[in-house]
């Protein structure tokens, strides 16, 4: 008996360790004080007021989203048409296609930074939207080809046989009957995208450069000198959208379960 | 016709081609430049490899880079093992949530994670207070810009990896065994090192092969909550970018860090599965 309250210690105080160190930007963020202190002695919304006011701030939200935003359609769209292609190939090309989109998720980042530093670098490319689109496309690609996959492994194939037998051409087919069946790995792989994306740092601190540059950017500049709570702020901007996404997708399963 | 409907080859190559061309711009493309980067120092083609791996002080990174990855790779599945054993034994509703709280952190950046580690860790932060309020300790620990920061941070960060697939090893093995070996009159102890252990090493092998991996790269949390000291290959990399501006040197040390992994990966294939490698990662 006494082996199962050490276990159940044990993995409270590992739930502990997991999931309430993520929280304690979150009060640093509403604090009175110039300076942070965990946790605030006073409690005030004005390093809020600041990030709005802040013209500097409010445009590496706006940059961030962007770049998520473009990244999410450009790997939504061309990971699902991927895996739709992948999915048509024999069992040796599925296995090479599908090794070659694990590639980046398997190569040590900071290698794939710098090499694409210096790409981008010699095209004249560091410091602009398309650079961070592109590069938080192939990190998010992946997780699109890996999720659309999984739906398209539990199609029905007989319905698609169905549509055809009826007169239905491909895009037709894959218009009324394969999207909506596999939408659910669609949208999930959508939200890995946005998330992937606005989540990236390594990757954009080489890409960046002084007018195109994202949230975790900033708040890794930041931090390596000084801070304020203002980015505890921008912190807990960046936790309450990863949330958000999170129970996106958390509803997506669901409703795919059901 | 081996797939969703359509028109063979052609069809696949069509749909496949958007995806390939940005893997093979964004992805492929510059690591062959930087490989090729590799070769161009001045002093000849192989000078930047002798450098990096002939320095006194480079060879310090490398062997704290090791050091690191692979201790944070033990304790990571020290923590991961029972936890993931306990997911196993426990109801529905605590599954639900412990699960939850495994899932979660996957969700949040790694840099504002690695900045609550921050705050949380500095000299005048809560755990050193709390510790020094309730009489433990005279003196505020070093928590920060040193190896016991990196470490704790980067377990934390990197635990869910290790808990899913010792988790999915263990759902897999039949309760049957276990009870049959208790009821042959095996303690606890002694099913666990004969049938539990055994049964659950492929996942144990997964974990520890993702975890390390991840490890060996890992740059935003060594980078902020480490020192000069426990300089990390990764760290290296980007000061002899941004810093010393030598591409030649840098390059030579992002393919010493490539080969790294592609060994651990390649090792680890022949007991691992890679796809079950990325398919954890989210």
């Amino acid at each position: 008996m006494s082996g199962r309250v050490w276990l159940y210690g044990f993995v409270a105080l590992t739930a502990a360790y997991l999931v309430l160190p993520i929280m304690a930007v979150v009060p640093a963020a509403f604090s009175a004080q110039s300076f942070i202190k965990l946790p605030p002695e006073a409690w005030s919304l004005r390093w809020w007021t600041a990030f709005a006011a802040d013209a500097s701030w409010r445009r590496t939200l706006v940059t961030s989203l962007q770049v998520a935003a473009l990244t999410t359609v450009v790997a939504a769209v061309a990971g699902t048409a991927a895996a739709l292609g992948i999915d048509r190939c024999g069992p040796r090309l599925k296995l090479l296609f599908g090794a070659l989109f694990l590639g980046p998720v398997v190569t040590p980042v900071i290698v794939i930074a710098v090499a694409l530093y210096a790409m981008a670098r010699a095209a004249g490319l560091v410091g602009t939207l398309t650079a961070l689109v592109l590069a938080h496309t192939m990190l998010a690609l992946p997780y699109v080809v890996l999720n659309v996959g999984v739906s398209l492994g539990g199609l029905d194939r007989r319905l698609l046989q169905a549509a055809a037998g009826l007169g239905a051409g491909p895009w037709r087919i894959f218009r009324t009957v394969t999207l909506p069946l596999i939408a659910p790995g669609v949208i999930g792989g959508a939200v890995f995208a946005f998330v992937t994306s606005f989540d990236e740092v390594v990757l954009s601190i080489f890409l960046s450069g002084p007018t195109v540059k994202t949230l975790p950017v900033r708040i890794w500049e930041e931090i390596r000198v000084e801070y304020t709570p203002l980015v505890a702020v921008a912190a807990t901007i960046m936790l309450t959208l990863a949330l958000l996404a999170a129970l996106v997708s958390r509803l997506m399963t669901r409703r795919a379960a059901a | 016709m081996s797939g969703a409907g359509g028109t063979g080859k052609g069809a696949a190559a069509a749909l496949m081609a958007p995806a390939l061309v940005v893997v093979a711009v964004v992805f492929l493309a510059p690591l062959v430049r930087l490989f090729a980067m590799s070769f161009e120092a001045k002093a000849g083609p192989l000078a930047a490899y002798l450098e990096v791996l002939g320095d006194p002080i480079y060879r310090h990174v490398f062997v704290n880079t090791f050091v690191v990855s692979a201790t944070v790779t033990a304790v990571a599945i020290a923590i991961a093992y029972p936890t993931a054993f306990a997911l196993t034994r426990i109801g529905p509703a605590w599954r639900t949530l412990l699960f939850a709280c495994v899932l979660f952190p996957l969700w949040i950046s790694v840099l504002v994670r690695t900045f609550s580690w921050m705050l949380l860790l500095e000299r005048n932060g809560p755990i050193n207070r709390v510790l020094v309020g309730s009489g433990l300790i005279d003196q505020p620990l070093s928590l920060l810009f040193n190896r016991t920061g990196v470490l704790i941070g980067m377990v934390q960060v990197l635990l869910p990896y290790a808990v899913l697939p010792i988790y999915a090893a263990v759902l897999r093995i039949d309760p049957a065994l276990i009870r049959a070996s208790e009821g042959l009159g095996a303690s606890r102890l002694r099913t666990f090192l004969s049938v539990l252990l055994p049964l659950s090493m492929r996942g144990v092998a997964t974990a520890a092969t993702f975890v390390f991996l991840l490890a060996l790269g890992f740059f935003i949390t060594p980078a902020l909550l480490g020192g000069p000291a426990s300089m990390t290959l990764s760290m290296l990399i980007d000061s002899l970018v941004n810093e010393r501006l030598d591409w030649p040197l840098a390059a030579a040390a992002s393919m010493v860090l490539m080969v790294a992994a592609l060994i651990v990966v390649g090792l680890a294939g022949r007991f691992v599965s890679v796809r079950a490698i990325a398919e954890a990662h989210r």
